[in-house]
């Protein structure tokens, strides 16, 4: 795949992989926790977002044309290599349950209450598997349009909203605690892992690696802002209390937005538009899982494995999303261990026994060159 | 690749066997424009009423000529255990799926209300269908009567009753509560809910019998009713609402009738058009207080006595008179609700929690008596920029001096 | 075909040459065979081939003409030698415009197919192909289905060599091209490749010949077997070869970078590569003034989005999704189905084919009765299903909407693929609702992402996105703020010179003032008066090269000429 993307759509890919979930479902989780400072939360979560971006970007410059997989292939071994693999891909999967539980609540509680879960599973396989077949600059491109929908999304939803917005909801600051805030956001955290991982296994397709930081940084950056938003509306028009009473909040949020008298509840078009950033976000999913399974099994192309890595993925999912308790509680508790814990815990590895075999991987890694 | 096309597409053609689930046709369904709910026949029962549009005659004839039978609504009831139930038993006699996402209003009976109306609550905020902008009120008369009554210019009565919260911000009968607040203040750890209330009054004059006078009912918004946690503690009459909405809501306009200065047997209307309105908590010696603070732009818009706004005494007196007023009248409502209801719907709690974050923590629990006991003081400040059109008085020419 | 090989050659021989040419052609009663005589002289005779109806009578008889009697005068001044008879037919005899000495057989018979005709003349070893073409062919007309209201109105015939020319008198380049083909192996039809040198991206003229050598069919009709033949996606319903009647387009088409491809007999040009977008421009957006080009080029994307998804999101309301549509809305559109016994999606599926069906009829009615049909059949028929109860009144308004936005598409093989495409979606949206409607439209998306027009990105520029090409998407820059080529052309990209933005002239002098400053200022004058003798010369298009140096001299106009 000599497929190359631009800067640009580096950034557009992690702000569609960020959004979704990050302001329906992670702002009624940590609104649970600490009611009005979510948007605090959220900043600190921002904040660490770019940390973590920067320092992937650092590590893996050593090795450009190399993804997580390769890097480590390359430093510890094969053997290393595989099981990074492997558990990249048990990542994804636990991803792949994330966003399909924000596409699946999203449209069916509030939509299509009647039509049975999997539908929607057996949908989102459809077009993962269809969009990744052709590479991943259809799904860039469609990424960029995924910007643009976003945008428009808070447009929309600023016009209906600010009329009713009372800043005294807002306040105090800091009202749970100066530790429980920071605390909070590790749910929040979780997305930006997410786009993180993504970025660990994509990074070699982006051209001109002397803007990878700045480019992607810039994504996490500009997509913490444009989430950020949400937090404060949501508790400035609803208050936090009643967004915390819900599993996904940023449709109690749509719904009660109105312009005027005529046009209420038009969270349809708002849905319209949010319905193209998940749809990305599936299709980087499967992409990833793709990308994993073939490293793992050592194969030259992504595509022979994408029907099978699709049916794992939905099997999977399908299981964790039917039960919305069961759901909820993955996501709330072991996830966020899994996924903070995998990435930060693969680029630690990755960045020191790159420092401590340095000479090894060096020699190495000349030679190939 | 071609076993893999052929998995694909047994997959997708899968997609066709899902038969349209959840699809509704619109003539399928009976629209619900409002809901009543009171007490039902026996104990712990609840009686739901619904109100169903009828879409021929609500919209006149498009189209094909349909029977139409003139009425624009059908109203039913059902009787259950639960609402829930209640409803369930409703979709018995309905040859329609009941559908509540057009629902405007739910209007509750006060003896109801009296036994907590926390089930209400958490039932219209569960159900996906129901908009969270869904006007809630109480009513002392039977809810079924309320929504039932073709009321005003509109054609089908729920709707009607949603318009007239329409202009709450300028008549100040009653305040325009949502579903959305009454959940956010029933979740809050302070503010009480506070519900707009209707009653049926008889106001309309039968155009076949005038000389009937006015004995036909049309519902009409009366004050509202005060609730501590999800039970109705206490009523707030109309006239006695303007000081209370002002904390929770911008009004828009407010009238108030003082005595002529010169001549108190005669009556000046004023009109309240810019209202600003602080509230400030202080916190000194472990006493709370909160100073609040309006200042209203004033305009005269009907003198009973010859009044014009070049007369700089008549003003100052004029400003100072409607200022008590205000006064007497804001402060008559809050004494009300802290001393007899004892229930924050002012919102104080919140601005007091806004303020001394720290010293909240602490008085969290024994809220409802600090408030209780809580000093509030007001401090009107009003000005009167205009006269309507008018700058002279109006006084008869041949009464006027010096001629 | 298992006639001639190419080697067989003609001979000297009179008798033998038309042996040949009867064998090949047979006895068709077209072909008509004149016997000459050359200058009269019994003892050189000629024959003259050539078919009725292709070749022009004219031209035949000038043939003759100049064989039997015009030679002869010349012939008595000079007495040239009867063994030069080639070279004097050639060269003193013959009056037509345009002639040729062929030797084989094949191109022979090619050429009296084509109108031309065929002389042979005892003891010539070669034959005379004179191009004696000339037949009824329809005159230079406005298109029928591109109409413009400001814009030239000649359109192109059905005579290949009309048509290029119609292009060649708008682009007077020296660097215009004309490359041409003969596809299908009994029609042979002419096929000419037209680019302009130097602003084609390399490789995608080369492209094309290669597409278009790779076809082997038996017969070429009309340019739509081309298009399917070298279409990047055989598959899509999406069209990326533009075809287009206006000699216009395919000139402006020219001047970007593109490569047109003219058939013969079909007044259809093609043009590659396509961008979707350039199916929803039309010619009218760059002759009127940019801000109503814009405005209504706007207005003919929301025609498209309507035309595309507005009975779907009907549908979808409708049947799944009641509580979107605001309340008042929603009892009229229920009072108005009170009476339809189908379900919204039959209702609509039912008003969509008869609205095609309607409009199918009215194209293939004679034309007095095809106006009837359209317009009163459409309003009647709909008013009519709306009394009867089969139809609900709301649903014609939708269908009608629909149906007018997809006739605001200009381009018609567009307004095709987008009803085309608009069944699926309704169908996706009326049995799955919201995730029908979305998932059809992201595999929609997807698809059109994919696709390459001749290397380039269908949906370009838009995405992959092109900051330089926005100027000429969604609104029309005016004229004087285009600089540059869009992105797919190559090599010589500058097309506008600086300062083109037009400015009132400098303020009128007062004269007094006028004369004192010519004291002072006479030598700036001059050389103000010498810069606009040098704008104006520079721009002197009888000087073929001035094309290029007036973009040479936007730089350093004062300079190069206070040195002259």
């Amino acid at each position: 795949m000599k497929v190359q993307i631009s800067n640009g759509m580096l950034m557009a890919l992690i702000i569609n992989m960020l959004y979704a979930k990050s302001i329906g479902m992670t702002q009624g989780i940590m609104a649970r926790e600490v009611k009005g400072d979510i948007w605090i939360s959220t900043f600190f979560s921002t904040f660490q977002g770019v940390l973590l971006i920067a320092l992937i970007v650092i590590v893996m410059k050593r090795i450009p044309e190399g993804d997580l997989i390769d890097q480590f292939h390359r430093i510890l071994g094969k053997f290393p290599g595989k099981l990074v693999a492997i558990s990249v891909f048990v990542f994804f999967v636990g991803a792949y349950g994330n966003i399909m539980a924000t596409f699946v609540y999203h449209l069916k509680d509030y939509f299509l209450p009647e039509a049975p879960t999997l539908l929607f599973v057996l949908a989102a396989f459809l077009i993962g598997i269809y969009a990744i077949h052709f590479g991943i600059e259809v799904v860039a491109r469609m990424a960029l349009i995924g910007v643009f929908s976003i945008i428009a999304l808070n447009i929309l939803l600023m016009l209906g909203s600010l009329s009713n917005f009372d800043i005294r909801e807002l306040q105090p600051v800091f009202q749970s605690g100066f530790k429980e805030t920071v605390w909070a956001s590790r749910h929040h955290n979780t997305d930006y892992a997410m786009a993180a991982m993504m970025v660990c296994m994509i990074l070699p397709l982006v051209r001109d690696k002397e803007t990878w930081i700045k480019s992607s940084t810039a994504g996490i950056f500009y997509g913490g802002i444009i989430i950020v938003m949400w937090p404060i509306l949501e508790t400035g028009v609803l208050t936090a209390d009643v967004a915390a009473q819900y599993i996904v909040s940023c449709m109690q949020m749509a719904r009660s937005a109105e312009i005027g008298l005529f046009i209420h509840r038009y969270e349809m078009i708002m849905i319209a538009f949010f319905a193209l950033s998940i749809l990305t976000q599936i299709i980087m999913a499967f992409l990833c899982s793709s990308i994993a399974v073939q490293k793992l099994l050592g194969l030259k192309d992504y595509r022979p494995v994408i029907i099978p890595v699709g049916l794992i993925l939905s099997g999977s999912c399908y299981w964790l999303v039917k039960d919305h308790h069961r759901a909820m509680h993955f996501i709330e508790g072991p996830w966020v261990y899994l996924s903070i814990g995998t990435v930060v815990g693969l680029i630690g590895i990755l960045w020191i026994s790159g420092l401590v075999f340095r000479k090894k991987w060096k020699a190495n890694y000349e030679v190939k060159q | 690749m071609k076993r893999a096309k052929f998995i694909i597409f047994i997959i997708f053609s899968s997609l066709l066997l899902t038969g349209c689930a959840g699809k509704r046709e619109i003539n399928d369904l009976a629209l619900v424009m409002a809901v009543g709910i009171d007490k039902g026949s026996k104990d712990g029962m609840v009686k739901v009423t619904a109100q169903v549009s009828r879409p021929g005659d609500a919209r006149g004839q498009t189209g094909a000529p349909i029977g139409q039978s003139g009425e624009t609504s059908w109203n039913v009831e059902a009787e259950g255990e639960t609402i829930f139930e209640a409803i369930r038993n409703l979709t018995g006699i309905s040859s329609r799926r009941v559908f509540w996402a057009h629902n405007f209003i739910i209007v509750i009976n006060e003896e109801v209300a009296k036994e907590g109306i926390g089930d209400i609550i958490d039932f219209f905020t569960r159900n996906p269908e129901l908009r969270m902008r869904t006007l809630v009120a109480l009513t002392p008369d039977k809810a079924s009567e309320i929504t039932s009554t073709i009321t005003s210019l509109e054609v089908v009565p729920g709707e009607a009753l949603s318009k007239l919260f329409r202009y709450t911000n300028i008549s100040t009968l009653a305040p325009h509560t949502e579903i959305k607040d009454l959940l956010a203040a029933y979740l809050s750890e302070s503010t009480e809910p506070i519900l707009a209330r209707l009653t049926l009054e008889e106001r309309k004059i039968d155009s076949l019998k005038p000389e009937k006078g006015a004995k036909v009912n049309q519902v009409g918004l009366s004050g509202a009713g005060v609730f501590k946690n999800d039970k109705l503690v206490g009523i707030l009459q109309a006239d006695e609402l303007q000081g209370i909405i002002l904390f929770r809501d911008k009004i828009d306009s407010g009238v108030v009738v003082i005595d002529c200065p010169k001549e108190p047997k005669n009556e000046i209307s004023v009109e309240l058009n810019k209202q600003k309105f602080d509230v400030e908590p202080t916190y000194k010696n472990d006493k709370v207080s909160f100073n609040a603070k309006l200042d209203a732009t004033v305009t005269v818009v009907e003198a009973g006595c010859p009044f014009s706004i070049s007369d700089k005494e008549a003003v100052k007196q004029l400003e100072k008179s409607v200022e008590a007023k205000l006064n007497d009248d804001i402060n008559k409502s809050i004494e009300k609700i802290q001393k007899e209801y004892q229930s924050d719907v002012l919102e104080l709690g919140k601005i007091f929690q806004n303020k001394y974050p720290y010293e909240w923590k602490k008085m969290k629990k024994d809220w409802a008596d600090t408030f209780a006991n809580a000093e509030i003081n007001l401090s009107i400040q009003a000005n009167v920029e205009s006269g309507s059109l008018l700058f002279q008085p109006t006084i008869s020419g041949k009464e006027r001096e010096g001629e | 075909m298992e006639t001639t090989s190419k080697d067989k050659r003609f001979t000297a021989e009179l008798e033998k040459n038309i042996a040949i040419i009867r064998r090949e052609l047979g006895d068709s009663i077209d072909l008509v065979k004149r016997n000459i005589f050359f200058l009269g002289n019994r003892q050189v005779s000629s024959v003259l081939f050539y078919i009725d109806g292709l070749a022009s009578v004219e031209h035949v008889e000038k043939v003759i003409d100049a064989m039997m009697f015009e030679g002869n005068e010349f012939i008595k001044r000079n007495q040239l030698l009867i063994s030069d008879l080639q070279t004097l037919i050639e060269q003193h005899v013959l009056m037509n415009t345009s002639f040729s000495m062929i030797e084989e057989v094949e191109k022979a018979l090619i050429a009296i197919l084509s109108g031309d005709s065929i002389l042979f003349v005892d003891g010539c070893q070669k034959a005379f192909h004179i191009q004696t073409k000339g037949w009824d062919t329809r005159s230079v007309d406005e298109p029928q289905t591109e109409q413009v209201v400001r814009g030239s109105r000649d359109g192109f015939t059905e005579n290949i060599r009309t048509n290029t020319a119609l292009v060649r008198r708008r682009i007077r380049d020296p660097e215009l091209r004309l490359e041409t083909m003969s596809i299908g192996l009994r029609t042979r039809t002419d096929v000419n490749i037209a680019y302009i040198n130097g602003i084609v991206k390399k490789g995608l003229v080369d492209e094309v010949k290669k597409r278009l050598n790779r076809i082997q069919i038996d017969g070429i009709l009309e340019s739509g077997y081309i298009e399917e033949m070298i279409a990047d996606s055989p598959f899509s319903p999406f069209t990326t070869i533009m075809s287009t009647e206006r000699p216009d387009k395919v000139a402006s088409a020219l001047l970007e970078g593109r490569v047109a491809i003219f058939v013969d007999n079909t007044p259809f040009v093609l043009v590659v590569p396509t961008y979707f977008w350039q199916f929803l421009q039309a010619s009218d957006d760059y002759y009127m003034g940019f801000m109503a080009g814009s405005f209504f080029r706007i207005i003919r994307y929301i025609a498209f989005i309507i035309s595309l998804t507005l009975t779907s999101i009907y549908v979808m309301l409708v049947s799944f999704h009641q509580e979107m549509i605001p309340t008042p809305l929603a009892l009229t559109i229920a009072s108005g189905r009170e009476i339809v016994p189908f379900p919204v999606l039959l209702e609509a599926l039912l008003m969509e084919i008869t609205f095609e069906l309607m409009r199918e009829a009215g194209l293939r009615m004679p034309k007095p009765v095809g106006q009837a049909v359209s317009i009163v059949g459409s309003l009647v028929i709909g008013q009519a299903a709306v009394q009867a109860g089969i139809v609900s009144p709301f649903m014609v308004i939708v269908v009608a909407v629909t149906g007018i936005s997809s006739f605001a598409i200009p381009n018609y093989s567009a307004s095709y693929s987008i009803r085309l495409i608009r069944f699926p979606l309704l169908i996706a949206s009326g049995t799955l609702g919201l995730l029908g409607f979305s998932v059809m439209f992201t595999l929609l998306a997807i698809h059109a992402l994919s696709i390459r027009s001749f290397g380039e990105s269908y949906l370009a520029p838009a995405t992959p996105f092109q900051p330089n090409d926005q100027k000429d998407t969604l609104i029309r820059f005016p004229w004087w703020g285009m600089k540059k080529r869009p992105q797919l052309a190559d090599g010589d990209t500058i097309k506008l010179g600086s300062h083109q933005k037009p400015k009132p002239p400098n303020k009128v002098k007062d004269p007094i003032e006028k004369n004192k400053d010519n004291q002072s200022e006479s030598g700036g004058e001059e050389n103000q008066k010498e810069e606009d003798k040098s704008n104006m010369e520079s721009r002197d298009n009888s000087d073929i090269t001035g094309l290029r140096r007036w973009k040479k001299k936007t730089g350093d106009n004062k300079g190069a000429k206070r040195k002259e």
